[in-house]
């Protein structure tokens, strides 16, 4: 495997399309986070002109991050961001094809992956899917460097539109690729190919012992 | 002098805190173990950063996670401990406490299910499990929050009879269900018997075992030696993005029942979130894991 590659954001066609199946990036520039599910249909009641979506997602970094943003101590305006984690992917699957699609999103991430048709719509806007390190909030904290904007604050702190600028993001491993092949997709299919195999290995086991 | 309100409120409250920040010792131990023996390069780097994570946290007092889940306790009361304590209301006090005065804030994951309003408080929360402990003069008290990204995954089945295959096979199909999604490695509880309440609790007490203790039932250590081995051969990896470790452990519990028998599947992920203090009466306070 090669070396942890830096790469910058927003992330280039020719970049996207660079990037194998398990490889690792960190990254640099500006992306937008939320672990919001009411926040993804109201990203999508924007796409439908019902409100105005505050943020530019058009090429743009778009990750599963939830993170707790309060008021600055020191009574400045803005907010600030204490922490940011990844959660689930998969919790977006049915909206994530039209918010992939629409924006024709560079990056997206989160743990846990996305399913098909997901990995379809990054294969035909050459988006890749990246992996965070669950439990990783330290380490993936550690790379804010700046508060752009957050969006929503009427809704609670993980819902928020958060817009950050990060430096040396990650390590985060590429595990749907811009032509929308899936790492998840080809070990969930090992995994059942293997059943049979695995129940074998343990009638064997189990025999053994009488 | 008896065990009182203000020390089972502090308590709750400071083990709480704890878990979230520090992953437990035998956990990192496994990880470590893992990594050593992890044939995928990805794998490798991916262990590699969890216990990069968890030393960061551990040093610099941070949450390791910023899910902190949902508050459960286990309190085991010891039948010789002396105690004048209201000690629902004194672990709801703590909880309490934790969120108004924990730095850096927590979030916002209590959710009524009839609304999905989510808030710090909800109803039957925290969630206690009440024991006792024969002859003991502590109460016990345990702190193992449950997140999303494991607590969905979990799963009962009611079979008539099964067999062991049956009931393994069954166990498989669950880790597989959850794939990639539960931040793997993970520790698995298991119940099989006793009734579908008690089951549940049977699997859940489960991961709350150290990891590397070997069960004291011969049945149950070869069930947890097959099924180790059976979850890993599935390949989904740490993070389930692919490699030799899928489960840092399965643990398994059992109770007779009728001739119905539950079997149920808990995980915990990698952080394994776990705290587990005694207090005496004599107001020491014992600080086990």
């Amino acid at each position: 495997m090669a070396e942890i590659r830096n790469c910058r954001l927003p992330l280039s066609e020719e970049d996207a399309a660079s990037l194998r199946l398990g490889d690792m990036v960190t990254l640099d520039g500006r992306i937008v986070v939320t672990a919001g599910i009411p926040t993804h249909k109201r990203i999508v009641d924007c796409i439908h002109g019902k409100e105005t979506l505050p943020v530019d997602l058009d090429h743009a970094a778009f990750f599963h991050l939830g993170s707790l943003s309060r008021e600055k101590e020191d009574g400045t305006a803005g907010l600030d961001v204490l922490y940011m984690n990844p959660t689930t992917s998969t919790r977006f699957n049915d909206v994530m094809p039209e918010i992939i699609r629409h924006f024709k999103l560079r990056c997206v991430g989160g743990k846990g992956g996305l399913d098909a048709e997901c990995a379809r719509a990054l294969g035909e806007v050459g988006g890749v899917y990246l992996s965070f390190l669950g439990g990783g909030s330290p380490l993936l904290s550690d790379a804010i460097r700046r508060v752009v904007d957050v969006a929503w604050t009427d809704m609670i702190s993980h819902y928020r539109l958060v817009t950050l600028e990060v430096s040396a993001l990650g390590p985060l491993t590429v595990a749907i690729d811009a032509r929308g092949e899936s790492l998840y997709d080809q070990i969930a299919d090992q995994a059942v190919n293997r059943r049979e195999a695995i129940l074998e290995s343990m009638r064997q086991a189990r025999s053994r012992i009488g | 002098m008896p065990i009182t309100d203000r020390q089972i409120a502090e308590l709750s409250r400071d083990l709480y805190s704890w878990s979230l920040r520090k992953v437990p010792d035998d956990t990192k131990a496994a990880l470590r173990s893992a990594r050593d023996a992890e044939t995928s390069e990805t794998a490798r780097k991916t262990l590699n950063m969890m216990l990069t994570s968890a030393q960061a946290a551990e040093d610099g007092d941070r949450f390791v996670c910023s899910d902190s889940g949902v508050p459960v306790y286990f309190v085991r009361i010891g039948t010789k401990a002396d105690w004048d304590a209201d000690i629902k209301t004194a672990i709801r006090d703590g909880f309490t406490e934790l969120v108004e005065t924990i730095d850096p804030p927590i979030l916002k994951h209590v959710t009524n299910p009839l609304t999905l309003e989510r808030g710090y408080f909800g109803k039957d929360m925290p969630i206690v499990t009440y024991d006792l402990i024969s002859g003991a003069d502590y109460i016990e008290i345990v702190c193992s929050p449950k997140a999303l990204g494991s607590g969905r995954w979990a799963a009962m089945e009611l079979f008539t009879l099964p067999t062991m295959e049956t009931i393994e096979a069954y166990i498989l199909d669950v880790a597989i269900k959850a794939g990639s999604q539960h931040c793997p490695p993970v520790v698995m509880g298991v119940g099989i018997g006793g009734t579908f309440d008690y089951c549940a609790k049977m699997a859940k007490e489960a991961t709350l075992r150290p990891i590397g203790s070997v069960n004291a039932d011969p049945t149950l250590a070869a069930l947890e030696r097959r099924l180790t081995d059976a979850v890993n051969a599935t390949g989904f990896g740490p993070m389930g993005t692919g490699g030799d470790t899928t489960a840092l452990a399965v643990h398994a519990n059992y109770a007779a029942g009728h001739a119905f028998t539950p079997v149920a599947v808990s995980f915990n992920c990698w952080i394994n979130r776990r705290t587990r203090a005694r207090i005496y009466g004599d107001g020491t306070v014992e600080r086990i894991e």
